[in-house]
Order: structure tokens, then sequence, then C-alpha cells
């Protein structure tokens, strides 16, 4: 193989895993409160479309980007009054907002089918940096999102293991009680973090249609990065660095079938490079559990639990 | 920094039989309500979308037979996620056994049809197709029962797969399932041994009946058999469980390869009902999923899902004639699956609780209550 392919498979592994990245801290941080928002797909196409129409008939990816994170709020809004106020079985909720986040995003891009969108994400340059063979166009020819993702799983892991606001976030998912008795609202800390999950989520899927994809194409424009982004939470032990490690290695295995068919490899059939993806999030999966407990991954301890606090 | 006042929920101790009725009823209309806002918003009618909706759903000769025939496989993976549910195995990769059970069938339909009548054919690929389901399944189920791994993601990551190997199968040329002389990748038909005719002028199959059977026979499995007991007590109580000796492992795999067979014989009434062929076009169109909502509407109980089935099939045939009836996107109809299926989770609460808006108390009297 030439140079060019790899520099064009890594860069391109390193640029799909933004969507990844930013869909899997908002994961991490809301289920690092207790609270599991399975709904990943379905805001990620919700926000996605909201980018579209935002960028387009505004004429600025940055309204775009900003519609699209704040419709992934709104979505997890849903979620957190359900889970958090209602007390509803979070699986359930999760996988209704799934289906109503999808149904959604293709009744409000029904008008926008097959079109691209007018405006594009475009890539930054750092001039000489840039020029420096196979390194430069890796890690210094992607968009300013790329960036502030990697930016954003840096200073996550510095606020979840650095800070009191962190520490409060994490003892809300391993002891709510404690956390209670400490005269701190269990619920007001559950729902702030599943809003802001929903907001990174919505950054992540606006990246994708207005950096990646460029048109809208109902729930392909997706295609399960949302449970990829799950699963990746899993992977990296609910760690924002491990998480990055696993989604340029996800993002790695989701560009494969794309790059290969391009560079005219086809001695494998398209169908099972497109398993790739799930295949090795499956594998990777089973490899990291252990019988008797989940614990031993790290899983945030009342994970899916809503609090009840004994009341008088 | 508090909020004036707090919502207080006192546990019910006794669900007044109303309410089990009552709340349904309301989420449904919350979501009709909700879906009426969301339609004036974008600018289409409520009127004509609702009323062409529930007579092309329910109330027209055409309309009720069309959706009782979409509900037979709607039923099925209600059933197969009901029955993983109720046990917390949350399968949600029915949608995924489904597609396989439709290439089990097909497969099975194809290689021995010349040969065979249709009274063997029949039963041979309705059976064929629920154990390629429950085939694919079978990692998931184990890793779960063995290693604890989450079954919510493996079952989902398995159902792009099968996506893929159904594209596969359809795309490839010289394909055993595909036409052979066809210009357009389209799927093999079954031969007429492995098909049956629909009943008399309507879009309905024989199987809805023996699905309605099937689901009525899984509810009095679960409430009135050992094996149902079983999964009621690994499921109230897990230590219990395993003090009175009953493998949850054991209990697991079987619950869960139970769920993906009837996923799968979902997938097969399609192939001797209206399909007839590996369609890719299956991937489309969200069946297996919608069976988490109705099961999740029924509240896990098998016999209920025949009437949430109906409706969510009602729902759907309606929504997707909309198409010709008006201006309105049918994705209408899946947003409106899961309006009602949110709704229903939130009136979930107030079936539990009895939930009280007090005034949060000064500040300082809280400490001395």
């Amino acid at each position: 193989m030439n140079q060019n392919i790899w520099v064009l498979m890594t860069g391109d592994s390193v640029a799909l895993a933004t969507t990844l990245i930013l869909a899997a801290l908002g994961a991490l941080f809301t289920e690092r409160t207790g609270v599991l928002n399975l709904g990943v797909e379905g805001v990620l196409l919700t926000a996605a479309i909201s980018s579209f129409i935002a960028a387009d008939s505004s004429g600025s990816v940055w309204v775009g980007l900003i519609v699209g994170s704040l419709a992934g709020a709104l979505l997890a809004g849903i979620h957190a009054i359900l889970a958090v106020v209602l007390r509803a079985n979070q699986i359930v909720s999760g996988l209704a907002l799934v289906i109503f986040g999808t149904g959604l995003a293709n009744y409000l891009g029904k008008p926008y089918e097959g079109k691209t969108i007018s405006v594009k994400l475009t890539d930054m340059t750092f001039g000489p940096l840039t020029d420096i063979p196979l390194l430069g166009p890796i890690l210094f020819e992607q968009d300013i999102i790329t960036y502030v993702a990697l930016a954003a799983a840096v200073f996550s892991s510095l606020y979840l293991f650095r800070t009191r606001p962190g520490l409060e976030v994490r003892a809300t998912g391993d002891d709510p009680a404690t956390v209670d008795a400490q005269g701190l609202m269990v619920s007001t800390i559950r729902i702030r973090y599943t809003l802001f999950g929903g907001l990174l989520m919505g950054l992540g899927g606006s990246w994708l249609m207005l950096a990646e994809s460029a048109a809208w194409h109902q729930a392909a424009t997706t295609n399960g990065v949302g449970w990829i982004a799950l699963a990746l939470v899993v992977f990296a032990s609910w760690r924002p660095i491990r998480l990055v490690l696993g989604a340029v290695l996800f993002g790695f295995t989701l560009q494969l079938p794309y790059t290969l068919q391009a560079e005219n490899i086809t001695f494998i059939p398209q169908a099972f490079l497109q398993m790739v993806p799930y295949v090795a999030t499956l594998i990777s999966l089973i490899a990291l559990s252990r019988p008797g407990s989940t614990n031993a991954l790290g899983a945030p301890k009342s994970l899916g639990v809503p609090f009840v606090r004994d009341e008088r | 920094m508090r909020a004036p006042f707090r919502l207080q929920f006192e546990q019910r101790t006794e669900t007044p039989r109303r309410l089990g009725v009552l709340v349904p009823l309301i989420s449904v209309l919350a979501a009709l309500f909700a879906g009426a806002l969301f339609l004036l918003a974008t600018g289409h009618s409520v009127g004509d979308t609702y009323s062409n909706m529930l007579s092309d759903g329910f109330f027209s000769s055409t309309g009720i037979t069309d959706t009782l025939g979409l509900s037979t496989v709607l039923i099925c993976t209600g059933i197969a996620a009901a029955f993983a549910f109720q046990m917390n195995l949350y399968n949600i990769g029915g949608e995924g056994q489904l597609y396989v059970g439709m290439i089990g069938a097909t497969w099975f339909g194809l290689f021995f049809g010349e040969n065979l009548p249709s009274f063997i054919m029949i039963p041979l690929v309705l059976i064929g197709g629920a154990l390629c389901g429950a085939a694919w399944i079978a990692i998931p189920a184990w890793v779960r029962a063995r290693l604890g791994t989450s079954e919510i993601v493996t079952t989902l990551l398995l159902t792009y797969v099968a996506a893929s190997l159904v594209n596969h199968f359809i795309y490839r040329s010289g394909s055993y399932f595909r036409a052979p002389n066809s210009m357009f990748p389209q799927g093999r038909q079954v031969p007429d041994s492995a098909m049956l005719s629909p009943i008399g002028d309507t879009k309905m199959y024989p199987t809805f009946f023996v699905i309605v059977l099937l689901s009525l026979a899984l509810h009095w499995v679960v409430r009135r058999t050992e094996f149902g007991y079983r999964i009621q007590v690994i499921s109230d109580s897990p230590r219990a469980a395993c003090y009175a000796g009953i493998s949850a492992r054991r209990t697991t795999v079987q619950v869960m390869l139970i769920s993906g067979g009837l996923a799968g014989l979902g997938g097969a009434t399609l192939i001797v009902g209206s399909f007839q062929r590996l369609d890719p076009g299956i991937v489309t169109l969200g069946y297996g999923y919608a069976g988490i909502v109705i099961a999740a509407l029924a509240r896990n109980n098998m016999a209920a899902v025949v009437v949430s089935g109906i409706l969510f099939a009602g729902l759907r045939s309606g929504g997707d004639k909309l198409q010709i009836s008006t201006d309105t996107p049918i994705h209408i109809g899946v947003m409106l699956q899961g309006a009602i299926l949110l709704f229903a989770l939130g009136g979930e609460a107030f079936r539990r609780y009895k939930i009280r808006i007090v005034r949060t108390p000064a500040v300082g009297s809280e400490v001395t209550a």
C-alpha cells in the first residue's frame, strides 16, 4: 500500500472519531451521574437534521452547530423528565427516544431528502505543520470541531477526576444516597448532566452532518454510530482519555469499507467490511466482560437506578 | 438555590383498576395531542392527517384488514420483546433476528419447496425462520449468562451485521437468494408450496390467527407454568431464585433464545405471507424496533401485546397511506409511536405513585424536620 492510503485511512479515522468522541462523552457524563440514556442514536439524528436545516437556511455552519446542539439537549431533556423526575424505566425511555427521534428527524428531513447543504465546515490548515509528510495531514488538517472534541475529552478527564464538581458527578453515579445526605440535590445534578450530555451528543450529530455527510440520508446518516458510542463508553470503562483511543480505533473500522472501495481493493465483499465496526465492537465488549460482576469494568454503581429518598 | 416547590411521590399500595385502563388511554390521547401541535407548527392539516390515518388504519374494510395483516409480524416482534423484557433481559435486536429469520425461512422455502407439499412446507418454513432467529441471539444470550455482557448493546450491534447479510445475499451476483436473470437485484420467489394465499380479497394471512393463538399460549405459559414461575422469581428477586436453586443462567439463555426465535418467526410469517422472497427493503421498515414499543405499551403482558400490536399496525398502515391521501410526511406515524411510548412511560409514574406538588419548607426548617 502506498503512503497516501495510510494518510487517508488514519486521517479519516481521526475525523470520524469526532462524532464518536462527542456522542460518547455525552453518554459518559450522563452515565457518570447514574442516568442511562440509550437514546443517543435518536438524539444524533435529530441534531443532524436540525443543524442541516438551521445551517442551510441561515447560511452559517455556526448557527447549524448551535441549533443542532440545542436540539440534542432538548431531546435529552425528555429523557431527564421521564428518567429522573418521573422515575420511569430508563432503558425503555431511552429506546422510546430513539424511535421518537428517528421519526422526528425523518419527518423534519422529508423536504431535504437527497439535497446537499449549501455550507460546509472546512478543514483548518496550519501552514508548515500541515506540510509535514504523513503526520501533517493526519494531525493538522482537521476541522475545528475535531480539535474541540479532543480538547473536550482532556478537559472532561481533568474535570471528572480533579475538581470538586467532578467528584460530585462521580459520587452521584456511585452513591446518590451519600450525595443526598451531603445536602446536594441528586435529581438536579442528574438533570443537569443529562442535558449537558445531550448537548455534546447534539454537537456530535451536527458535526456529522455539517462536516462529514453534507446530505441528508434519513437514518443512514448516522448508521448506528450512536449505538457504537454507547458501546465505546463501556469499552473505555467510563474514562474520557481511554474513550478517545477507542474512538480512533472504531473510527478506523468505520471508514475502512469506504477507503478500500475508493482504492479499488475489492477482494473482500463490501458487506463484510461494513460489518467490521459492529463485529469489532461486539468482540471488544465480550472480551472486556468478566463473569460475576459488571463493576469490574468500572461502571457507575447506581447506573440506571432511579434515586428514591426515603420520604417521610 | 432551591425550587419553591417539589414533587412528592407516594407509593401506591394498591393500584386502582380504573388507572390500568385510564393511563394508557390518556397517554395515547396526549401523544395524539402533542402530534397535533407538531403538525400545526409544521404547517400540515391536523384534521386531514388524523382522519385519514384513522379511516385508513381502522375504520374502513380494507383499512382494518390491512392493519390486521400488518399486525401479524408486529405482534410477533412484540411478544419477542415482551418475553425477554419481563425477565429484565432487554433484547432490542429483534430487528436483526427478524432479518435472519427471513433469510432462514427463505432458504428452507427455496431448498425444500420444490419437492414437499404445502402442509409440510409452511410449518417447516415458519420453524426454520424461528430457529435462525434463535441462532442469531445465541451469542448475546450465552455471553450475557456467562459473562454478564449487556445484551442491550450486543443484540443491537448484531442487527447491523444482519442488515449487511441481507444486502449481501441480494446484491451479490449469483447469490442463491437472488432472482436469476433479473436486471434488478431482487430476491428469488419461494415455490408455491411455501406460500400461503391471503384470506379472500384482503391482505390478511391465516398466520394472523396462529400468532394470536401463540401469544395467548405464551401468556398462559408465563402465568400458569413452572417455567413462567421461574421467570417471575428471577425477575422479582435474583437472590431468592438463587436460594431456591433456580439456575438464572440457564433460564436467561432459554428466555433469550425463545425471544430471538419469536422475532425470527415474525420474519418467516412475512415470507409465507406478503413478501414471498428475501427483500432488502425489510431493513428500512423497522418492524423489529416497533416490537419494543408494542411490548412496553402492553407492559410486557403477552395477551395485551395483541391489542397494542393491532393499535400500532393501524397507526403504521394509516400513516403509510398518508403519502397518497395528504402531503403530510409518513414519518408522523413513527413519531407518534415514539410519542405514545414516551407518554405511556410518564403515565406509568401516575399509576405507581400518588404525586403531589408540595411547597418546599423554608431553608433551615428542613434540617430540623
